[in-house]
């Protein structure tokens, strides 16, 4: 410690202790001359007073810190020397950086999100599967008392169902809102506790007592002005009143995005065991293992489906621990691919700076050999070389922060989802920061290190001679230098697959027809509340009324209402054909939408053959369209027309004619190229409470959002309007994983690619400049250009190739990881790869081109003075 | 980062040479020169300090608090640096100066009985 101190004050007085050692020195050797009489001799039995000197101002100086200072402003001198050089190389490290703190970020988003829930880690999801688990049910409510009852590997077991509800009240404009539906237990399990008055208690979920609902901060604040007598306040959901018992703090909204929460208070069906529609979450007791709470919640679903086999047979409860499940869990393994995907491009930009180094180190070797003879030790070299490629990257580091910004910026900007989920919200912070440090700095010594261990091994003497590193280091330089291009190419390749296979996603998502005309055409959600419209006729009577007023507004030619908006799925339902044989036990399945008559003109939709729906069928007997693909699977020789199917289910439902054939419309929401068989119902025959409403508009769609609400408040001043949006936004929303992907794809792999012939012109560059007296020897022994250029693409050639044979095999595995999102392409995709192929072969050549002119007007006479 | 530091046969372990030194300062201060020709004349020319070991040694010796240094006049009248010892070099020396006596006699002892 004191010696420290010590340190320190001489630390302050460095230049005056270096001359007192001069003067110490000076003194010692004046002496020994004056005895000796021999002042020639006394320096040199003195011996090399510069490394001396050194030794002793490295015991008195910080030696790490003060050689770190030195190194710093020789580093910072020799890289202003050659702006170039340092240009090209902090523009590359910027890119590779900033595109990797960026992707950082995302993916810490979708990994990370902590759902606001204390010990996340015991907290578990159960839900029932069957044998083939093909499948996950939901819970009935006896199955949950009886697991809650049962299970006592867990500490705590809750049930939910989630619904949208309208919010009322006598504030402001009704909402929509998603409310969680919970046992009273759940705000326990889930360890929330409210900020405002209480959460919910046992006799809430009593049936009968009167019904209570806790809101989520967001809606406290942004409803309700924070209103601190909120407790105590009634508000309508769903046109029911309910007290508002308490308020959640921030970031509270377990088990899904919360808006509010009323307790789950069993009715008459949901006692029953078919009944399957809650979820459970549960709380593992601290060091419970999920695996034995899996085994025994498993053991009681067995026996319960013993004892319930008409209801429960064959299935079995699972656990799953709750971080793998909600959020981006799906889309991980994707940010983890376009995680690795940047990782590629900052590896393919630090090789770029290492060939660099490498190649200017070349021109260095004589400076460091000079170093090395007046007594700079190797670790010294290597340490000044580190330094300054960690300066280097500390200063991509400073530029990719910028990259960074812009890159979450387009992100967004590309994402435009509102609202948007909790792990899309993005920001650059602390954690990014220390992150982009670390790559920084960890990047600097990575690409740093090989070049520094290769140049600080100079031969002194033939450097010194030579004025270069001597024949065989050069030749061990180009072979790094080789084998790093052979790296960029093979990672470029990886990369450049991986792109080609988006972007040809993305153009058959595109080319794709969709069976619509989606141009024009403004969409939003109504969900009529049960209490207010409690009969099927009261649904069909709002939807006619809204239809008229909304076709009265200017600007528009037709309105019309469908459950489910193209790319948006469709109702499963199962029934049966006329004449057909049925078997009860594996009804036919299809998928059903349920339309207004004049949803197909809203969209432009023809029939193929017979004709649409009327606002007259409701009078006569009841109709029902198929599209072609359901009619080509049903009717295969082309009949179909008057043929009568019915929804199974339910014994008093009626036989529907088929009066019309309508094309295919793309409803698949996976799988954006697949037609399913369909049938539309009329919604007079089948109303249901939560439908799109559509109109084809003469005026650009976005701008009716307005008037389109103002319309529903005149007929129902509690009714939330919800989801006012153009089609074509929605679709272009639905098919955002793969634009995105294929964007973000494609950007990389055209910065890779960028940077990846940087290196081979760098290296063929470097090779030339070398050889540049053999070129001359050869072209004064009468080689032609043609020999010249051979021998210049040859050189570059090899590690491509190369790259090309290590590349291939890795971007068939790579790619597999694609298969999910991929749009009718598969991950080996031939066109793909000799795409991929040729567009490298293309960037190889001109990698090499412009060196290779260069080395044709080599001047032979010139070149053979050169060095 | 090292200065190369060549071996010859004159060369004194480190930890000797520090004792040496701190014997020779507990005669009184002198400059560098002074205690390695003062070194050299004690042990009758067979202790040669090389001035590579002598300097760093002493510089050492100072940051560790063994020794202190002012600057002086020499016997021909030039500045030069004078090293003292301090109570704490004083100390040290004399652990050494009993450890190293323990050790040679010792090794003398085995040298002689073998």
């Amino acid at each position: 410690m004191k010696r420290w101190v010590r340190k320190l004050r001489m630390w302050r007085r460095g230049r005056q202790l270096d001359r007192d050692l001069e003067e110490e020195f000076q003194f010692h050797l004046d002496s020994r001359a004056a005895e000796t009489g021999d002042s020639a001799n006394a320096p040199i039995s003195f011996g090399n007073a510069t490394a001396l000197k050194e030794a002793c101002r490295e015991l008195r100086m910080f030696p790490r810190l003060d050689v770190l200072w030195q190194d710093l402003r020789y580093a910072l001198r020799t890289l202003a020397r050659t702006p170039g050089f340092t240009l090209v190389a902090v523009v590359a490290l910027a890119l590779g950086i900033g595109a990797d703190t960026a992707i950082f970020t995302i993916v810490k988003g979708a990994f990370s999100w902590d759902l606001g829930l204390d010990h996340v880690d015991r907290m578990i999801l159960v839900s029932l599967a069957d044998s083939s688990r093909r499948q996950d049910f939901g819970m009935s409510y006896p199955d949950f008392l009886d697991l809650r009852s049962q299970a006592t590997s867990l500490e705590g077991l809750a049930a939910y169902r989630m619904a949208s509800v309208n919010l009322s009240d006598n504030r402001s404009l009704p909402e929509r809102y998603y409310c969680v539906t919970m046992s009273a237990n759940g705000f326990l399990v889930s360890e929330q506790k409210p900020v405002l008055g209480r959460g919910f208690v046992a006799d809430d979920e009593r049936p009968g007592a009167p019904p209570v609902a806790v809101l989520s901060y967001h809606v406290w604040q942004d409803r309700y002005g924070k209103d601190p007598g909120m407790a105590g306040k009634t508000i309508r959901v769903n046109d029911v009143p309910h007290t508002v018992v308490g308020v959640m703090p921030p970031g509270k909204r377990f088990p899904e995005e919360t808006d509010l929460w009323t307790p789950l208070i069993p009715d008459a069906p949901a006692l029953q065991r078919a009944n399957r529609d809650l979820m459970l979450f549960g709380r593992l007791p601290r060091g419970g293992s999920t695996a034995a709470a899996g085994a025994q919640l498993a053991t009681i679903s067995t026996r319960l489906a013993k004892q319930f086999s008409d209801s429960n047979k064959g299935l079995t409860a699972e656990v799953q621990p709750i971080g793998q499940i909600t959020g981006a869990y799906n889309m991980r393994s994707l940010f983890a691919a376009l995680w690795v995907a940047v990782g590629f491009v900052l590896l393919i930009a630090c090789a770029d700076v290492a060939i660099m180094l490498l190649a200017r180190g070349a021109g260095r070797a004589r400076e460091i050999s000079i170093r090395v003879a007046i007594g700079a030790g190797r670790g010294r070299i290597l340490r000044q070389l580190l330094v300054e490629s960690v300066i280097l990257s500390i200063a991509g580091g400073f530029l990719g922060w910028l990259v960074a910004l812009g890159g979450l910026r387009w992100f967004d900007a590309g994402t435009g989802v509102v609202p948007k989920p909790v792990w899309l919200q993005l920001s650059l912070d602390g954690m990014a920061f220390l992150y982009l440090a670390a790559v920084s700095i960890g990047a600097g010594i990575f690409f740093g290190l090989a070049p520094a261990l290769r140049l600080s091994k100079v031969d002194v003497y033939a450097a010194i001679k030579d004025g270069g590193q001597g024949v065989a280091g050069r030749r061990r330089a180009l072979s790094l230098s080789n084998g790093l291009v052979a790296l960029q190419m093979a990672l470029c390749i990886v990369l450049l697959s991986g792109a080609g296979l988006m972007i040809r996603s993305t153009v058959n998502l595109y080319a794709a027809p969709l069976g619509v005309d989606p141009a024009g055409v403004l969409t939003m959600r109504i969900n009529l509340p049960e209490a207010k419209y409690p009969l099927p006729e009261s649904q069909v009577h709002f939807h006619r009324t809204l239809q008229a007023r909304l076709e009265a507004l200017a600007g528009v030619e037709s309105a019309g209402i469908v459950s489910n908006l193209p790319l948006g799925s469709w109702i499963p339902v199962s029934y049966e054909l006329e004449g057909a044989v049925s078997d009860p036990g594996h009804p036919r399945q299809t998928g059903a939408l349920v339309a207004s008559p004049t949803y197909f003109r809203v969209m432009g939709v023809n029939p193929r053959r017979g004709r649409l729906l009327l606002e007259t069928d409701a009078a006569g007997a009841p109709v029902v369209l198929v599209n072609e693909t359901f009619a080509h699977q049903l009717w295969p020789d082309g009949g179909g027309l008057g043929k009568r199917l019915r929804l199974a289910g339910n014994p008093s439902s009626l036989w529907l004619t088929v009066v019309g054939i309508v094309p295919d419309i793309l409803q698949n929401f996976r799988n954006p190229l697949e037609h399913d068989p369909l049938i539309y119902l009329p919604f007079s025959e089948d109303p249901r409470r939560e439908m799109f409403i559509v109109a084809r508009t003469r005026v650009p769609p976005a701008t009716l959002a307005r008037p389109f609400r103002r319309a529903v408040r005149n007929l129902d001043e509690n009714l939330p309007v919800y989801e006012v949006r153009t089609l074509e936004g929605r679709l272009a929303e639905s098919r955002l994983t793969v634009n995105l992907l294929g964007a973000m794809f494609a950007v990389f792999a055209a910065v890779a690619l960028v940077l990846a012939t940087v290196g081979l012109y760098a290296v063929t560059a470097h090779s030339v400049g070398q050889r540049t007296q053999e070129i001359g020897v050869r072209m004064a022994v009468g080689g032609t250009r043609r020999d010249i250029l051979r021998l210049v693409f040859a050189q570059g050639i090899r590690p491509l190739l190369l790259g090309v044979a290590l590349g291939l095999p890795a971007a068939f595995g790579v790619t597999r990881v694609l298969r999910a999102v991929l749009v009718g392409v598969s991950p080996g995709d031939p066109v793909s790869f000799t795409l991929v192929v040729v567009v490298l072969a293309a960037a190889g050549v001109l990698g090499c081109a412009v060196p290779a002119r260069r080395a044709t007007r080599v001047d032979p006479i010139v070149a053979l003075r050169y060095e | 980062m090292g200065t190369a530091r060549q071996r010859s046969d004159g060369e004194l372990v480190q930890g000797t040479l520090d004792m040496l030194v701190l014997k020779t300062l507990s005669r009184g201060p002198m400059h560098g020169y002074g205690i390695a020709q003062s070194i050299q004349q004690v042990s009758a020319e067979v202790l040669r300090v090389e001035e590579g070991s002598l300097y760093p040694a002493l510089h050492r010796l100072e940051l560790d608090g063994m020794v202190e240094s002012e600057w002086g006049q020499s016997a021909n009248n030039r500045r030069a640096k004078y090293y003292r010892l301090t109570a704490l070099g004083r100390k040290k020396m004399q652990a050494q100066a009993g450890n190293w006596k323990r050790l040679a006699e010792a090794i003398a002892r085995v040298m002689e009985t073998a």
